[in-house]
């Protein structure tokens, strides 16, 4: 068992060694900043000023948000959110598309729903728009 | 490793979320967030209630094409000369809006209710259709202008029949500063008031200053960040918050009253106003003649309007700033 | 009349042979049950290596080339999104050995080359995945998984190819 380790290590000059070391970081960050971190990140859907749902962005999901004018539909695809209708007459939110970084926001002001990714941290305290 | 994370993460929330109170709330046709700082839950709560129902009760008052106070004194102007009582709380905001369109020299114009009805932009229902150039040309003769309103004691009247208010880029300003004025005097020491975009800050958010993002007029993330001081209001005007798009060109709810067509050339113009008991009105009402203005204009709007602190992003996406601006905004997110 | 005939030379035929080994190593990994779909040793990429490290960058081209031609004819997949993503996956490997030949050649030997040429692999694969077949996936978000195999398979397959170098580098000096 030994020797087999020994025998496949005399393989693993200096310079494979710093590579290894150098990929395996590579793997660790990739690891800790698609996987780990995202973890924290969620959703956050409020109607009408009020919390509706909270919900992670790692699963994929869609829900419909009842407002005053009609059903908000919010969907939830690889850690993105996006609305993909709304009875809002000028559509703006939905033309927003994605969002996924921490503090975006997508407001369907005639229907009162809005939509925010929350991150571990958050950078401001509101948005002037 | 993960479950340290979690405990500090926990530990953090514990320290810093009951000192803030915050609202969102769907009042004044937009959406209105009150974030309160080291007042008694209680107290935070009582004020912010009673802000949001007067927000409530101006936007009736003061809303353009809906019945209410002002819808009837777009009547009685349009019977002009004859006169009617005005109600109370308008004079001051008549006296105000006059005084800032003058001061613009009429690019501040919010006599213009007809064009603005004529674009479309005074509904709820979306309709992109470029209205008869004719119509427009037609409107634009009747040159309405604040200054054709009389106040005569409790009694109004308008020397030209034509003139139709429609307090879009006043109100939310105005609103600002009523509301940061009943929370001070509730004994709220720190508090940051968001209504539809405009915000102004009181006191600050704990030991650091209230932080606002301002929104990236092509992106759903903050273009910059901006620490605000005590008493100072932003306002931005966007192409990007109330238009429509046809054959293949924007047209956007800010009017040039000179033109009578939508501003082009520009995607946002942000100000930051120095504290005064105007504060809020300004920061929603500067940032229109800058956006007409344009590229070539900017400065010189700025200059007339008396601001400093001045953003302007034109259709390129190139981001102008004034110098006072520059040191104030921070660009690094994250 | 003149007969045209081609003459193949030793080189051709050494090619032939070592893509011919590529092939079927190619095959018999496809015939394996994967956990992961997409996640796949590789054992292909140890001919290309070795064939890189005796007989240069020229024929490393023509036996990767004809490798996945001819596998992905006789898997049934030429044209398709999986010989696509076998192709990119290979130029760009064949692109970074190209340059990672020249390290230091006592301190960086096949591992590094097969390190290397793994993550170009994956990172082609990944970008075309991202851009063209599932331009609405967030690619970046699997790669951590890739990334991993890609780590574990470049290390093992460098190692074999060490071992086959090692062997034939010995024999040869013994005789």
């Amino acid at each position: 068992m030994w020797d087999k380790l020994r025998d496949n290590i005399k393989f693993i000059q200096l310079g494979d060694g710093l590579i290894l070391l150098i990929s395996l970081g590579l793997v660790v960050s990739l690891t800790a900043h698609y996987w780990l971190a995202p973890a924290g990140e969620k959703i956050i859907i409020k109607r009408g000023g009020e919390l509706f749902l909270t919900a992670s962005l790692m699963h994929p999901f869609t829900v419909a948000i009842p407002g005053p004018l009609g059903l908000t539909q919010v969907e939830v695809y690889h850690q993105r959110a996006r609305v993909v209708s709304d009875p809002s007459p000028r559509q703006l939110c939905v033309h927003q598309g994605w969002i996924s970084r921490a503090g975006e926001v997508a407001i369907c002001l005639p229907n009162q729903v809005s939509i925010e990714i929350a991150g571990t941290t958050r950078h401001y305290d509101s948005l002037n728009y | 490793m993960r479950l340290l994370i979690v405990l500090v993460m926990l530990v953090l929330a514990g320290c810093s979320q009951p000192q803030t109170y915050s609202q969102e709330s769907y009042v004044f046709g937009t959406r209105v967030e009150i974030t309160i700082y080291g007042a008694p839950q209680a107290l935070a709560a009582r004020v912010t209630k009673q802000v949001l129902r007067d927000f409530d009760e101006m936007h009736h008052t003061l809303h353009a094409w809906e019945p209410g106070t002002l819808s009837r004194m777009n009547a009685v102007f349009a019977l002009s000369p004859v006169p009617a009582a005005i109600a109370p709380g308008m004079i001051p905001i008549i006296q105000d809006a006059t005084r800032y369109s003058v001061q613009s020299g009429g690019t501040f114009n919010p006599a213009i209710g007809n064009l603005i009805k004529l674009w479309g932009f005074q509904s709820d229902h979306f309709e992109a259709k470029l209205p008869d150039p004719a119509a427009i040309k037609k409107l634009l003769a009747e040159r309405p202008q604040m200054q054709d309103i009389v106040l005569d004691g409790i009694m109004f009247h308008s020397t030209n029949p034509a003139v139709r208010l429609d307090l879009g880029g006043y109100a939310k300003g105005y609103a600002l500063d009523i509301a940061a004025a009943y929370l001070r005097s509730q004994g709220i020491k720190n508090a940051l008031i968001n209504i539809g975009g405009n915000i102004m800050a009181i006191g600050q958010h704990g030991d650091r200053p209230w932080r606002v993002g301002i929104q990236h007029p092509r992106k759903p993330s903050p273009i910059a960040l901006l620490d605000l001081r005590d008493g100072e209001a932003v306002g931005t005007s966007g192409d990007y918050q109330r238009y429509f798009e046809l054959g293949g060109k924007r047209y956007c709810h800010i009017i040039d009253p000179h033109t009578g067509w939508p501003a082009q050339g520009v995607q946002a113009v942000t100000v930051l106003i120095p504290p005064s008991t105007h504060a809020g009105t300004l920061s929603d009402v500067a940032s229109k003649p800058i956006f007409i203005a344009g590229v070539a204009g900017w400065q010189a709007a700025a200059q007339k309007m008396g601001v400093q602190d001045v953003m302007l992003i034109d259709a390129a996406g190139k981001v102008y700033m004034t110098d006072a601006m520059k040191k104030r905004l921070n660009f690094k997110l994250n | 009349m003149t007969a045209l005939t081609i003459r193949p030379t030793t080189e051709d035929h050494r090619i032939a042979y070592m893509a011919a080994l590529a092939i079927a190593l190619m095959l018999m990994e496809a015939a394996l049950p994967t956990p992961i779909p997409g996640v796949k040793p590789g054992l292909a990429n140890i001919v290309t290596l070795l064939v890189l490290a005796q007989y240069g960058l020229r024929a490393a081209v023509w036996v990767t080339m004809l490798r996945v031609l001819a596998g992905s004819i006789l898997l049934g997949s030429f044209l398709t999104p999986g010989f696509i993503l076998s192709l990119s996956g290979a130029f760009a490997s064949l692109a970074v050995l190209s340059i990672a030949q020249y390290l230091p050649k006592p301190y960086f030997g096949m591992v590094s080359l097969s390190l290397l040429a793994a993550f170009a692999h994956i990172g082609a694969q990944l970008t075309v995945v991202g851009l063209w077949l599932m331009p609405g996936v967030n690619v970046l978000y699997l790669s951590p998984a890739f990334a991993l195999a890609a780590w574990i398979f470049g290390l093992s397959n460098g190692l074999i190819a060490a071992h086959l170098t090692k062997g034939s580098l010995d024999a040869n000096s013994t005789t």
